[in-house]
């Protein structure tokens, strides 16, 4: 198969050569090498090569369905397949095949995708994103379709526009601490509860090869992620920065800059960044989802570390994250509800949820999901304190101004006061 | 042949002392990849750093073989196909239109000229959309002709530009010599023009080949299918949400770059002789 | 059909030499600049890309640009970006491709090993420099630490003007051997025989330089430079995986600020009317090298 396309590109090849070389023939209006028969026969059989990727192949006249994702872990993805075989195995009326789109592409691909007229039957996207889509026009309203009740109500907000329902939550996922117990025992420190407790404890924690703290403070979605559990534990709300309780948050991270209990690198880790510099002990705590937890156990195996909330100010928070379902307008929306009711079912989230290390969106589901002393348990705790990011078109804009703020106090560029003057200014201008 | 001013003896070695040591400089970040990749992830992350892996690590290779959808080995014959593909259409139709520009001055030459720069100066990411409707349109989206078609657009323009140089530098007589040995002319210049201007048409061939090796975000647009992109699109492995693995990394780097630095090597006489010929004799 | 045969008598032949590859950059290229220029005019967001109404708002987006802080930090970074990385790459560069046009044993083959770093896609090359400048497990540091050059770490990335010089570097790096094989390349076209009568009259090395070399390589820089500005005033990939425009908007590119505008806010008017800033800038700049290369020529 291989060779055949590689001897008719070098057939090509050879003719466009053999048309240049004759003295006196035409060589300057040669073809492009894409029109030739050769090149042509080579680009046919890629296509029907190609048709089929993620599950078995179509018998007969089963309507294909395609779903985007953008899980790079390949844990993840044999799941997804894994699902997508049962499924296929299960009927004959359609046959649906699975797309990798990286992470950092995806929006654009949608983008793109969407001025084209050419995207998948199902997007498995992230959940700050989905109003932005629906706004776009591109999803089904599936209101009714499911029964999404006994969610977590972070994760149906987040798939929600103007009491209609846009999708349907994946999986839930949210921000904890995880702290190095060895480290914790040796410096004689406890479980931090409040911020101040946190600080201190992070200074006993520091060393000359260890920074007490980190989390993802990147100037993007993933960094206001991060950053969002800080802000709403004051009160504040992400709409609402430029006050007594936003200015506090930016200032409690200017302060763990500042005291040097927290590497200004982290403007520069994403949260495997973070992950990273954890299990290479450079960390003593970090904020980071539960998504990291498989990577952990199966890299630093003799790590010693567990999770607890995040430190509280005035209250507990932490952000909901995740991805939704969404089903695409103009695609096989028969096919793709019929494959979302099959991979909805209680069965088939348990062994998604449970394969991938993330909580069931589905509140009954997740409660019986891990026993007390699996380090998942927290987070089921924790969710009870997620909230979502959005939902709102606009977010991307709202964000943006977020991540400023925190990346210029961390980066001394602006102080706490100034930083939160400047993004409700932004925001502002977006939600009026 | 050239056996003109050869360098003394002693002014050879140091010279070549001095080139090794440049090269040590310049390639260092190179060396660094290639350790790096040797190491574990905590060795990565250890401070003060090591100058070599304490531990011998090669689970970063052997990732590079096979990871869920993405296979290195048939990552690396769509990247020659398209490669390749997109240096032939460059060099097809970038050594006559260089040649038309440098030999013959007809009125619309410079607007021509400006017109192939012009085509260069938008950022990829806006000639994304349009580019994908076109080849949707076309029927070759998500096959490797997009991505041919789409690379070409690269190496067109920049081989135009210092081909036409080239064959600027060419004497007048060499050409008019031909036509009176009964040349026309697109004979002269198929015969004539293009051995001379060899190490042009080299370098420009390798400029293309490389800029389309190197394309990241043309092989992802327009090409959906995994099995059907790039090596480049390899890199998303190993980045990402979860974390840049530094060791897999850059074992990535020293993959993708062995097979066109071994193809360098094999090929070097030709390319390098090729490349610094000396082109116009008399 | 006489009359055609009489047009492409002469000058105009040359018009059929270029035909070909005018056309395949004006399907594939011109068709997107020209999509990307009515969509400047136009106010496309989420909310109307598929359906609704795309309005004519003419200028608006490009006016907005002009209020808007982290455009014109950006348009500042391009300029300030592109001036330093080619300084400092053709400088480097010709002085290699001089070295290397010595003949001595290595020359050849290490000419050819320098060509390496172009092999790299430039996302891997990124990466290694993101690597290499890292404050506390970064190899530069390290190494200055231990020559006392530096007694507390650069934090090179999250520091706003460090991160524009590491931006520099890594750029300079893929960009010295464009330069040094382009320009050894050009410095075979000039006859040998030039100086040798040079050297029989006596004129030293500089000399040679000055009065041969430099005149005679003329084309070839002004192309080298000109490329050069264009690939690095566009500058995407390196910009996005080394700091993502970032600290705090610090090293955005016209290019990167433009994807972000397009692809991460929506707003991809606005992120069109930036690419077409870039465009207009670049065509100044390309009317100018038109005219200072084909300046005297009787056309």
């Amino acid at each position: 198969m291989k060779k055949k396309k590689l001897t008719a590109l070098l057939t090509a090849v050879a003719m466009m050569t053999g048309i240049l070389s004759g003295c006196g023939s035409k060589g300057a209006e040669s073809a492009p090498a894409e029109k030739t028969p050769a090149a042509d026969e080579a680009s046919t059989e890629q296509e029907s090569a190609g048709g089929e990727s993620g599950g078995t192949a179509a018998a007969g006249d089963a309507q294909p369905i395609t779903i985007w994702y953008y899980w790079e872990n390949e844990g993840h993805q044999a799941t997804l397949d894994q699902l997508i075989q049962e499924y296929n195995g299960s009927q004959d009326q359609y046959a649906v095949t699975a797309k990798y789109v990286p992470f950092a592409d995806f929006k654009k691909q949608l983008s793109i995708g969407a001025s084209a007229d050419e995207l998948p039957d199902i997007a498995i996207l992230d959940s700050p994103d989905h109003a932005s889509y629906v706004d776009m026009g591109i999803f089904e309203d599936l209101t009714g379709k499911f029964d999404v009740g006994n969610y977590y109500e972070g994760t149906v907000n987040s798939c929600t526009v103007d009491g209609k329902l846009y999708g349907v939550p994946f999986g839930a996922n949210c921000l904890a601490l995880y702290y190095n117990e060895d480290m914790l025992t040796a410096a004689g420190g406890s479980v931090p509860t409040t911020w101040d407790e946190l600080k201190e404890t992070a200074k006993a924690l520091t060393t000359d090869a260890v920074t007490g703290l980190a989390f993802c403070s990147v100037q993007n979605e993933e960094g206001t992620f991060n950053f969002a559990p800080w802000l709403w534990s004051t009160g504040a709300t992400s709409y609402d920065i430029n006050n007594e309780n936003g200015v506090r948050a930016l200032t409690f991270v200017q302060e763990l800059i500042n005291e040097g209990v927290m590497s200004k690198e982290c403007i520069n880790w994403t949260q495997g960044d973070v992950m990273n510099q954890f299990i290479a002990g450079n960390v003593a705590m970090m904020v980071n989802g539960p998504w990291q937890i498989p990577t952990m156990q199966s890299e630093a195996p003799d790590l010693n570390w567990k999770v607890t909330l995040i430190p509280k100010d005035a209250q507990y928070a932490s952000a909901l994250g995740g991805e939704n379902y969404a089903v695409v307008t103009g695609g096989n929306v028969d096919g793709a509800l019929d494959f979302l009711t099959f991979a909805t079912s209680e069965e088939k989230v348990k062994f998604m949820m449970n394969q991938f290390g993330y909580i069931s969106a589905d509140k009954t589901i997740a409660e019986s999901q891990f026993a007390e002393d699996s380090p998942y348990y927290p987070f089921v705790e924790e969710l009870n304190y997620a909230m979502a990011r959005g939902p709102l078109a606009e977010w991307p804009g709202v964000s943006d101004a977020i991540s400023l703020a925190f990346n210029q106090v961390i980066t001394g560029t602006a102080t706490p006061e100034e930083a939160a003057a400047q993004a409700q200014a932004t925001i502002d201008g977006i939600v009026k | 042949m050239d056996e003109e001013k050869r360098l003394s003896r002693k002014t050879n070695i140091l010279f070549s002392v001095i080139a090794v040591a440049l090269l040590c400089v310049l390639l260092f970040p190179l060396y660094w990849a290639l350790i790096t990749s040797l190491k574990t992830e905590q060795e990565i992350f250890q401070n003060p750093p090591t100058f070599y892996p304490h531990i011998l690590n090669t689970k970063s290779y052997a990732a590079q073989v096979e990871t869920g959808d993405f296979n290195m080995f048939r990552s690396f014959a769509n990247s020659f196909l398209i490669s390749m593909g997109a240096t032939v259409i460059a060099v097809l139709l970038a050594v006559p239109a260089s040649y038309g520009i440098a030999k013959y001055h007809f009125k619309a030459r410079k607007a021509v000229l400006l017109s192939f720069l012009v085509t260069q100066m938008l950022p990829v990411s806006v000639l994304l959309t349009p580019m994908f409707i076109m080849f949707k349109n076309m029927h070759v989206y998500n096959t490797w002709v997009a991505a041919v078609l789409a690379d070409a657009t690269i190496g067109i323009p920049f081989s135009v530009l210092i081909l036409k140089n080239y064959f600027a530098s060419i004497p007048k007589d060499l050409e008019e010599a031909a036509y009176l040995d009964g040349c026309n002319k697109f004979s002269a210049f198929v015969r004539i023009l293009i051995p001379i201007a060899k190490p042009g048409v080299m370098v420009c061939a390798i400029f293309s080949f490389l800029y389309a090796w190197g394309d990241l975000a043309y092989g992802m647009t327009f090409i959906l299918d995994q099995e059907k992109r790039p090596i480049t699109a390899g890199i998303f492995n190993f980045m990402g949400q979860y974390g840049t693995k530094w060791s897999y990394l850059t074992a990535f780097a020293v993959v993708t770059i062995i097979p066109v630095a071994i193809i360098f090597i094999f090929m070097q006489k030709y390319i390098v002789s090729g490349m610094t010929s000396g082109a116009v004799k008399g | 059909m006489a009359k055609i045969k009489k047009f492409f008598r002469y000058e105009n032949v040359g018009i059929l030499f270029v035909l070909p590859a005018f056309l395949y950059m004006l399907v594939f290229v011109g068709y997107p600049i020209i999509h990307n220029l009515i969509l400047s005019f136009q106010d496309v967001n989420a909310g109307n890309l598929v359906r609704g109404t795309k309005n004519f708002i003419l200028f608006d987006n490009y006016l907005e640009l002009f209020q808007d802080s982290v455009f014109t930090a950006s348009l500042w970074n391009t300029l300030r970006f592109t001036i330093l990385c080619l300084v400092f790459q053709f400088i480097v560069g010709f002085a290699l491709a001089l070295f290397f046009s010595q003949r001595f044993s290595f020359a050849k083959p290490v000419r050819g090993i320098l060509l390496v770093p172009w092999m790299i896609p430039i996302t891997v090359t990124a990466l290694m420099f993101k690597l290499l400048f890292a404050t506390d497990i970064g190899i530069i540091n390290f190494l200055l630490r231990s020559l006392h050059l530096i007694e507390k770490n650069i934090e090179w990335l999250t520091t706003p003007g460090t991160a524009m010089f590491a931006l520099i570097c890594a750029n300079v790096w893929i960009g010295i051997p464009f330069n040094m094989i382009l320009i050894s390349t050009g410095l075979t076209t000039i006859p040998k025989e030039l100086y040798e009568s040079a050297s029989i009259d006596g004129a030293g090395k500089v000399q040679t330089f000055w009065r041969i070399t430099l005149p005679l390589l003329k084309p070839t820089i002004e192309s080298v430079l000109i490329l050069g500005f264009i690939y690095t005033f566009k500058v995407y990939d390196l910009v996005y995986v080394m700091t993502s425009g970032g600290p705090v908007n610090s090293t955005h590119m016209l290019s990167t600020y433009s994807y972000k505008l397009s692809f991460e806010m929506f707003k991809y008017s606005k992120g069109s009317a930036v690419a077409n800033v870039l465009l207009m800038i670049l065509l100044f700049v390309g009317v100018f090298y038109i005219r200072a290369t084909t300046e005297g020529e009787n056309d």
